[in-house]
């Protein structure tokens, strides 16, 4: 099947700072695609070039397996960095240039109009919008012409819970659609509740990307620790059942799949060994924890 | 292309700014060809019932005002009176450009244009058939206003000198392209708005006097300077005549307005397709 976007060696330079650096990786059909980053990763950046207002220095992409273009991008609904429209028109106003540049979704705007609950305020100026429903606008503005692919840069950016819960469950709805989504996002806890696939970035590079229960595996991890760490560490190599070890100071740190640890037979295992364990701890491992260690490093 | 149009049509349709300036255009360009126009009738008036007494000495003094001042609001000379003047009100179609392109910049909207799939090309495309759409807008106007002072002095329509309309559109469009340009160039509406008005109406008039004064006629070709000098000074014109040295021929300027509109059009074209929007 032919991915929706491929990135190939993507980077990008302003000035001496590099914004991205070497990226590459591919968006299957009918996923969504989590890019997820600390502030300041190139999330933005790299749906810019994707999206063709900031050129690569370097790298090259494709959309449908084709070059970028125009014509391609018509069939894309976007929402990059922030909401985008004439100040001095209303959202019918604004979404009916929008749906005029895509040459599709004129009849839809009612339709999207009540989608992210702005309808009843669809004549109103733009400048008269929170934030909140600038936001929503755009979203809007993405969903026009009903696209089969979506490109969200923070989506809930300015949306208050409320707002937030109804995008999301937007999102999902429109992945079970059969939509594919691309989503970049500073919040894991977002990317994790709707993503089926995430690539995450750290200044400017890719550090992993595939799907989420691959990448942000939830772990258990135990801590032991003996008088003689060389001992328990071979006492530790003949051992089975962890996915890794680490050494941390004075104390091992072993990773389980979520509920494999079992303490007992830890301790079982390294008196057998020959070493007593002066240390023994099981430490639940979040999410949150397994992305700073992805980012920072 | 009717795509496109629409699309900026959209745009302009509701934007106020854009008609009010507009119609101050219509009014300024009514306006100060009307001045013009009283201020020669009264030099006439002036030597017919001036402390002159009799009908041959008032006579004689007509005819002398005549020759000095000519008759600039009869066919065919109107066409070069009207468009000379209209000429001073150039800077507001510059600023309705400036005021569009710089709007995309401040709304982010050139992004989400593309985004939205306007190909770069496109994009500018529109914007400088803008530029040459406003130039026709403000000449047809131009056209109607010198037709209009014509018939009502009396004299009869003629197309001679005609050719000055043509000028007058190549001098419009030389301000919005270079309007265009700057607002793309400088992209926040305040400093393109200032630099615009300060360098068309001060600096160029400066600089362009500094060179003729060393240079002559090197001031005569800066950017708007030129297309300024496509049509001459038409009021007094024995006395002026007699005055100024012959100037380059209209043909040179012909010849560089085109090299200018060229290069900004290039510009604009090549900024927008290659630099991060």
């Amino acid at each position: 099947m032919t991915p929706v976007l491929a990135l190939n060696t993507i980077s990008k330079n302003y000035g001496p700072i590099q914004a991205l650096d070497n990226v590459s990786f591919t968006v299957p059909k009918g996923c969504v695609f989590g890019i997820l980053g600390p502030n300041g990763s190139g999330k933005t950046t790299l749906l810019g070039i994707a999206m063709d207002v900031l050129r690569a220095s370097a790298g090259n992409l494709r959309w449908f397996d084709q070059p970028s273009s125009a014509e391609l991008r018509k069939q894309i609904g976007t929402l990059l960095e922030t909401p985008n429209f004439y100040h001095y028109l209303t959202a019918v106003q604004n979404l009916r240039i929008t749906a005029e540049i895509k040459q599709r979704g004129l009849d839809d705007i009612d339709t999207v109009l009540k989608k992210v609950n702005l309808y009843e305020r669809r004549n109103s100026k733009f400048t008269t919008y929170s934030l909140g429903m600038k936001q929503r606008l755009a979203i809007a503005a993405a969903l026009l012409g009903n696209p089969d692919v979506l490109v969200l840069d923070e989506p809930t950016n300015g949306l208050d819970p409320v707002g937030i819960a109804e995008i999301r469950n937007l999102i999902k709805q429109l992945a079970a659609e059969g939509k594919t989504i691309i989503m970049a996002s500073h919040l894991l806890d977002e990317v994790e509740k709707v993503c089926t696939h995430v690539a995450i970035l750290k200044k400017g590079k890719l550090i992993a990307a595939g799907a989420v229960d691959e990448i942000l595996v939830n772990e258990d991890v135990v801590e032991i620790g003996a008088a003689n760490i060389q001992a328990l560490q071979q006492a530790v190599n003949s051992m089975n059942g962890y996915s890794s070890v680490k050494q941390d100071g004075q104390v091992l740190l072993l990773s389980y799949p979520v509920g494999k640890a079992n303490l007992e037979q830890i301790n079982q295992h390294c008196f057998n060994q020959g070493t007593v364990l002066n240390h023994l701890h099981l430490k639940k491992k979040s999410l949150e924890t397994k992305f700073f260690e992805l980012t920072n490093n | 292309m009717l795509h496109l149009l629409k699309i900026e049509w959209l745009k302009v349709k509701n934007y106020r700014t854009f008609w009010v300036l507009s119609i101050l255009f219509m009014v300024s360009i009514f306006g100060i060809n009307y001045i013009m126009f009283n201020i020669q009738n009264t030099a006439h008036i002036n030597a017919g019932t001036g402390p002159v007494q009799k009908p041959e000495q008032a006579a004689a003094a007509d005819t002398l005002i005549k020759k000095v001042v000519g008759s600039p609001f009869d066919f065919p000379e109107v066409w070069q009176s009207i468009t000379y003047v209209s000429g001073f009100l150039l800077f507001i179609p510059g600023l309705l450009i400036i005021t569009s392109i710089t709007n995309e910049y401040t709304y982010k909207t050139h992004r989400q244009n593309i985004i939205d799939g306007l190909s770069r090309t496109q994009f500018i495309f529109v914007k400088m058939l803008l530029t040459v759409i406003i130039a026709l807008a403000a000449t047809l106007f131009v056209f109607l206003t010198a037709v209009g002072f014509g018939l009502s002095g009396g004299s009869s329509f003629s197309f001679d000198k005609i050719e000055y309309v043509g000028y007058f559109f190549i001098q419009a469009l030389s301000y919005t392209a270079f309007a265009l340009l700057t607002g793309i160039v400088l992209k926040r509406s305040g400093v393109a708005i200032g630099l615009f008005f300060l360098y068309s109406l001060v600096l160029e008039n400066m600089l362009s006097g500094l060179l003729n004064h060393y240079f002559n006629p090197v001031g005569s070709y800066l950017p708007l300077e030129t297309t300024d000098r496509l049509i001459r000074f038409p009021f007094f014109r024995r006395v002026v005549e007699q005055l100024v040295k012959a100037p380059p021929p209209v043909s040179s300027f012909l010849l560089m307005s085109a090299i200018y509109l060229t290069l900004y059009f290039f510009l604009c074209k090549r900024k927008l397709e290659t630099a991060d929007l």
